[in-house]
């Protein structure tokens, strides 16, 4: 079979199921691209080469007795290296971990996978402990936009961007503390997921601000996203966050259901007053936007906070919860931290309990405020980025469109919240959407995007990378 | 906020290390939470009752 690395997921679960597909074909098919088109990626910190092929011929093996550990039996994987894999050092990209001994356990998210027989391919590149980045001033260079290598791919969750987009890996693990998981598949045209609040356990993932840190699915597909979630989510008690599930996971079922009948509340002000959008994303909304009414969604006009609110009050909480864990470090340290993650964890040292407090309070009225809308509405639509990935080694253009984003306002909330590609703008970078759904209805939010990828063809989006 | 309150707040919380060495960074530090606290203030408008602490809720075995 030809092209094994833009294989989806699904597909390659039944490929490999049915003795299509053997997973030490496909392990060596995708080592073979990270080998030949990674250099100049930087995708991955690490690819654990050995232990993926050891892996896919115990898979192989299984599935020849007809023995399946799950949904995703011998399908590769790539891990955000903030997430533990045993026998591997997590370092966070930063040369505080730099010498870090390797995991002893598996964080829930990676052992999830693994007993749904995932196989894991390596440790994929991440701004510095999440925040810090894109940065040349690390032990490893950022990843590069498959797009557009001068361009950056998103981040924080940039690796697992990169390497979706570019045919490493048909999965990967992300996390979402402002945006972390919805900003690479902004810049990467793929689709990621930030789910409710406590849906996925974070144990064994290093924190950033442990009230809005969330771990996510990224990967090609919708289905693949619904799918991968549904592997993911599951009550952790060694989770404080974690939640019982009111209901069951299985998002695959309703993902071809349409939208006929929802109600969807097009959040406008976020891209025309509050941040006015390129108006290449603009028309990618809007198209978006008809599109789904087309196919028989009631649409209506939703306002919110202005973003700059939510902003401020993500980040007076990021900032306070990231010192807290980062202080001993930076205070003994700093020279072992980037520029880039150096200031931005910096910050929690200024700001004091009352401010943190008051974001707090203003935080609850948001949770209200969003809550409402979507009593009146089933899924809001709205922005993603504002603008097209900017230029990598452009750090004031970075920092400018870092924040000309609608991603936080649904860290601040813990509502679901999935963004994947409406297109490509003239230059051929990807331009975005966002969907955001009811607590712990993340079925919804994969039967929309399920009909914008089904109408638009957006899971055919591959980058003309030059081999 | 100015240069003495930045050195004081810094030296509070332990950073002097970080103030010798990357003092421009310690700067940018403090303005970007200056930013964000501003932020939280000028929008709040919050009455006191509001308060973030959650109900108690009862554990049933």
């Amino acid at each position: 079979m030809s092209e094994l690395h833009w294989m989806a997921a699904n597909a390659a679960a039944a490929a490999i199921a049915s003795r299509e597909v053997s997973p030490v074909e496909l392990v060596k098919a995708l080592l073979d691209r990270i080998e030949r088109l990674d250099p100049r990626l930087n995708a991955f910190l690490h690819v654990d080469a050995e232990a993926a092929l050891k892996e896919a011929r115990a898979t192989e093996a299984e599935a020849a007795k007809g023995r399946l550990r799950g949904a995703l039996h011998g399908v590769p994987v790539g891990i955000k290296d903030i997430i533990d894999v045993t026998g591997l050092p997590t370092t966070c990209h930063s040369k505080i971990f730099e010498n870090n001994v390797a995991a002893r356990t598996d964080a829930e998210c990676v052992a999830r996978l693994r007993a749904a027989g995932a196989i894991i391919l390596g440790k994929l590149s991440t701004h510095e402990f999440a925040i810090g980045g894109p940065s040349f001033d690390l032990p490893w260079p950022p990843a590069r936009n498959p797009w557009n290598r001068d361009h950056h791919p998103g981040g924080s969750s940039s690796g697992s961007g990169s390497g979706l987009a570019a045919g490493f890996f048909p999965m990967a693990l992300g996390t979402d503390t402002g945006g972390s998981v919805r900003n690479p598949a902004s810049a990467c045209a793929i689709v990621g997921t930030k789910p409710t609040y406590g849906l996925v356990s974070r144990r064994g993932v290093f924190p950033l601000a442990f009230t809005l840190d969330h771990v996510g699915p990224m990967t090609r597909t919708v289905a693949d996203n619904a799918l991968m979630l549904g592997v993911l989510a599951g009550h952790d008690p060694l989770d404080p966050g974690s939640v019982l599930l009111p209901q069951s996971c299985d998002y695959m079922k309703t993902l071809e259901h349409g939208v006929r009948g929802l109600r969807i509340g097009f959040v406008r002000h976020f891209h025309e007053v509050d941040m006015p959008a390129d108006p290449e994303v603009v028309a990618g909304l809007d198209r978006v936007a008809l599109t789904l009414q087309s196919e028989g969604a009631d649409l209506i006009d939703v306002r919110l906070s202005a973003l700059q609110d939510f902003a401020a009050v993500n980040r007076v909480i990021l900032q306070s919860e990231a010192w807290s864990i980062h202080s001993e470090w930076l205070r003994n340290r700093p020279g072992d931290y980037g520029r880039l993650a150096r200031r931005r964890l910096m910050s929690g040292a200024f700001i004091d309990a009352g401010d943190y407090v008051l974001a707090s309070r203003q935080r609850s009225q948001m949770i209200g405020e969003v809550e409402a809308a979507l009593r009146e509405v089933d899924i809001l639509l709205c922005a993603s980025s504002m603008d097209p990935a900017c230029r990598i080694d452009e750090p004031e253009e970075i920092v400018r469109t870092y924040m000309r984003q609608a991603r936080t306002p649904f860290n601040v909330t813990g509502h679901p919240a999935l963004a994947m590609p409406t297109g490509l703008s003239r230059d051929g970078l990807p331009l975005s959407v966002q969907f955001v759904g009811r607590y712990f209805d993340e079925a919804n939010l994969f039967r929309v995007a399920r009909t914008w990828e089904r109408a638009a063809c957006t899971d055919a989006l591959h980058p003309p990378l030059v081999e | 906020m100015d240069e003495r309150m930045v050195d004081a707040i810094a030296r509070r919380a332990g950073l002097e290390r970080a103030l010798g060495e990357f003092p421009d960074d310690v700067a940018a530090a403090a303005i970007s939470a200056a930013k964000a606290t501003e932020g939280i203030r000028q929008s709040s408008g919050m009455e006191p009752l509001s308060e973030p602490w959650p109900p108690m809720v009862v554990i049933r075995k």
